[in-house]
């Protein structure tokens, strides 16, 4: 920098200094945190309405302040707020012993009677929990002494556990927070019996947890955990050098607030570690299987996009090595999930043939397959506000081109995608698995219900088949008949390549390299915060 | 005068009325049902047929188009414009805080581009054709044609994370304003300065300069008197500076995590929150119709002349 351009630079930034200068105070505030403490993490939204009966909160940050009864851990059910439970023999009542040491972070105890006003909240409200088929079982909540709740269901349904575990709806919030008896209304504070506490909630700013020091479980060892709204990658990533925030992770929707580039500059820094969980979802492509006046309607078609779309470069080119190629609906840890079907690759001569003998002719090279004067022609519909589904979509786009396959690639908002889903006003759409704690058995749930996949899977031969052994598998009691039925269930769906998978969706972490304890849930919802500590 | 502004108020009602017309209209023509909208906002993972209906009575999506207009232009004139889809909170108590956030950005950064635009269209016109006009043309030249996110991340670099001296983001205290401000003033300064230089340099060639100096006025005075004149010019594009600034934050808001304006209605319209773009759109409209009256009003209480327009 020479001559005036150096001057300007100097006066502008002598400005700023006396600017500074003059400003009193606030110091501690924009000053680096101090991260022998606290996280500080960037979120891209804020943490909104933490009513754990609803559906706008944060989900990390519900799950740091509301607790359920069990937990669902690698090894299976867990206790939580319930130490102990059994079921009855008809599997229809769950009795719930529950821990007598926990006070919400109000001071109100936690007992069955703040059990059963929390289940009865929730189930007043039926018409939104209706996705969590519980909801719809659930006929009964019965307090048999102050630390003993019973559960009564109207028919068995194996994954109540399951379902109760989940970050939301069957958590609990202290009575004394309700409005008018419940919480559909609204909620007049958010005390958990969680290890943090919210102290303070700045909208579109940030919000402040505390640790819970009455916490059943230990004071967890990081003092303050600050939620952050940085909605711009680039800011996020000069907070991150700056110190102001000193954590990241992939959010819900499994997207990062910081590309892969950035997270690995900032590892070899030496400040920052990555940490990856296992896979959580798999990244899949939707069929209309239905949409009888498109070539998507034809299992042949649907089998030849599968072989034409090459998984490994995706994996590699497009997430970097951070998302490894999916084969099957759902990755082999899912319970339930680990059934042997054919492993369909990219190939595209096996797609040409397929197509072919599927009477896809073609003129010459380049050119779109017609069939009875119709062109090989679909449209592939991904999130606009999803950077990588754009380029997934433009690069099966182009290897779709190879083998006469037309695909028209839409962009558009998230609402409006699952507004297609639901009408079944697509060929072919983004989308992705539930997750973890709620696969297979969510996922596949909504392989019958109108909002979700139903014009995905109706237009397949065995589609009524399909639906029976979906109803059967939600109430059977014998494990190894509920096995059985998962595996047809997954094989009926693969053979039909209806859900097309891309790739295997993890949680990453950016987090200082002195963190430790780092964990993850077997959910991408929510991270376990309180088993951290600085070293 | 009092007449006049009387007039200029009562004539900016039916444009008011047409624009709130327009942004209701465009907004019920988007082929999303409006009950879904709010569904899938609220995060509702299955979406029945019974809860759908119970939504839509609720929105009062079962009305006329004509009647849901009305009833919200009353609502409207009540300061009531509904609730936010995703909250469920007024949009009035979700607007209010983001009008005020952005509206003490746009007031420093106004503040700031008035001073920097008669101190360098000043100085200019006084120095035309030499090396300093030159120089700060050059400069404001290239800082103004530069994407103010980019400017913003080298600010953010330079100060924040190199120097230390102020927060990346964030609105915590005096010193969050200093960067976002110094980014609006830079994009907008370098257009404001030159509107003054040209008024100056065309009144210096006026007959009444070349008579003041004939009766041998001091060259002070005769300034003193250009830049009164040269300013009248610029009052009314310097008025309408304000809501154009207030309307185009987004960018700087973006990247500096301010919770102003521009945050809230990028996040409204990507998740379709319809209550809060209206008001978004109307607040807007309304800001430009009121400071256009505004520098209305200044220019024909320095010039009476203009009243015989009206």
């Amino acid at each position: 920098m020479t001559g005036r351009m150096g001057f300007l630079v100097r006066t502008f930034t002598l400005s700023i200094v006396l600017l500074v200068g003059c400003s009193n105070g606030d110091a501690a505030k924009t000053a680096s945190t101090d991260t022998g403490k606290e996280i500080v993490y960037a979120t891209s939204k804020d943490i909104n309405d933490m009513n754990p009966h609803f559906y706008s909160g944060s989900m990390p940050a519900q799950g740091l302040v509301y607790e359920s009864l069990v937990e669902n851990t690698e090894d299976g059910i867990k206790p939580l707020l319930a130490e102990s439970w059994e079921v009855s023999d008809d599997g229809k009542v769950y009795k719930f012993h529950l821990r007598k040491n926990v006070t919400f972070h109000d001071g109100e105890r936690f007992n069955a009677e703040a059990v059963k006003k929390n289940i009865e909240a929730v189930q007043s409200n039926a018409s939104k929990h209706s996705w969590i088929k519980l909801s719809t079982k659930i006929v009964d909540c019965n307090v048999l002494d102050e630390y003993t709740v019973e559960l009564v269901l109207s028919e068995p349904y194996y994954p109540t556990l399951v379902e109760l575990s989940m970050t939301r709806p069957y958590v609990f919030i202290s009575p004394k927070n309700f409005v008018n008896g419940g919480t559909k209304d609204g909620v007049s504070g958010f005390n958990g019996t969680g290890p943090y506490k919210l102290t303070e909630h700045k909208v579109d700013q940030y919000a402040v947890m505390e640790a819970n020091e009455k916490y059943w479980g230990g004071v967890p060892k990081v003092k303050k955990i600050t939620a952050k709204v940085l909605p711009a990658g680039e800011t996020t990533f000069l907070a991150l050098q700056k110190g102001e925030v000193n954590f990241v992770f992939t959010d819900d929707r499994g997207a990062n607030s910081l590309d892969v580039e950035a997270m690995n500059q900032l590892v070899e820094s030496g400040e920052y570690q990555i940490i990856r969980s296992q896979p959580m979802n798999t990244g899949i492509i939707v069929a209309n299987s239905s949409k009888t006046e498109s070539p998507v309607h034809e299992t042949a078609v649907r089998e030849a996009f599968w072989h034409s779309i090459d998984r490994e470069t995706i994996s590699k080119q497009i997430f970097e090595g951070t998302e490894q190629p999916a084969y099957t609906l759902f990755s082999s840890n899912v319970n339930y999930a680990n059934v042997e079907v054919e492993k369909r690759g990219y190939d595209l001569e096996k797609a040409k043939k397929l197509l072919e003998e599927a009477g896809w002719g073609i003129g010459n090279a380049g050119e779109i397959r017609t069939k009875n004067g119709k062109p090989l022609a679909m449209k592939l519909y991904y999130d606009v506000n999803s950077s990588t589904q754009k380029t997934q979509a433009e690069f099966i786009q182009n290897t779709g081109k190879r083998i006469g396959i037309h695909l028209e690639i839409v962009g558009e908002e998230s609402s409006s995608i699952a507004n297609r889903r639901s009408t079944g006003d697509y060929d072919l759409l983004f989308n992705q698995t539930w997750g973890l704690a709620y696969d297979p058995q969510s996922t596949i749930a909504a392989f019958t219900s109108k909002s979700s996949y139903y014009h995905t899977t109706r237009g397949i031969a065995q589609a009524d088949e399909l639906y029976k052994k979906i109803e059967e598998v939600m109430v059977t009691t014998d494990e190894e008949h509920r096995k059985s039925l998962y595996t047809d269930i997954l094989i009926i769906v693969h053979k039909e390549a209806v859900f097309i998978p891309i790739t295997n969706g993890r949680v990453s972490i950016l987090a200082p390299k002195n963190l430790q304890g780092i964990s993850f849930k077997q959910t991408q919802f929510k991270l376990p915060f309180e088993r951290m500590y600085f070293e | 005068m009092g007449s006049y502004i009387l007039k200029r108020l009562l004539l900016s009602i039916p444009l008011v009325l047409i624009i709130s017309f327009v942004t209701f209209a465009f907004i019920h023509l988007s082929p999303l049902d409006p009950a879904e909208v709010v569904l899938h906002s609220q995060g509702i993972p299955k979406i029945t047929d019974e809860l759908l209906a119970q939504t839509r009575t609720k929105l009062g999506m079962d009305q006329p188009f004509l009647t849901r207009y009305l009833n919200w232009v009353v609502s409207c004139l009540q300061l009531d414009f509904g609730d936010s889809y995703i909250t469920g909170k007024p949009v009035w108590s979700m607007l209010g805080p983001a009008l005020l956030h952005t509206g003490k950005l746009t007031l420093f950064s106004t503040f700031a581009i008035v001073v920097l635009s008669i101190v360098f269209g000043v100085v200019c016109a006084l120095k035309a054709g030499k090396w300093v006009d030159k120089l700060v043309r050059g400069v404001s030249f290239f800082l103004t044609s530069m994407p103010s996110y980019w400017l913003a991340a080298l600010l953010i670099w330079y100060f924040s994370v190199k120097l230390d001296l102020l927060p990346t983001s964030g609105m915590e205290s005096f010193k969050s304003y200093i960067l976002p401000v110094a980014v609006i003033t830079i994009s907008y300064a370098g257009i404001y300065f030159r509107i003054i230089r040209t008024s100056m340099l065309s009144n210096m060639n006026e007959d009444y300069v070349l008579y003041a100096r004939a009766c041998g006025l001091p060259e002070k005075k005769i300034t003193m008197h250009i830049l009164r004149n040269s300013l009248q010019v610029s009052i009314s594009v310097l008025c309408m500076a304000i809501p154009i600034i207030l309307g185009s934050t987004v960018v700087v808001e973006n990247i500096f995590a301010w919770p102003g304006l521009g945050t809230l209605s990028v996040k409204s319209i990507l998740s379709r929150d319809f209550p809060i773009i209206q008001a978004y759109v109307l607040v807007l409209a309304v800001a430009f119709i009121l400071f256009n009256i505004v520098s209305d009003i200044i220019n024909v209480a320095l010039n009476p002349k203009l009243r015989d327009g009206l």
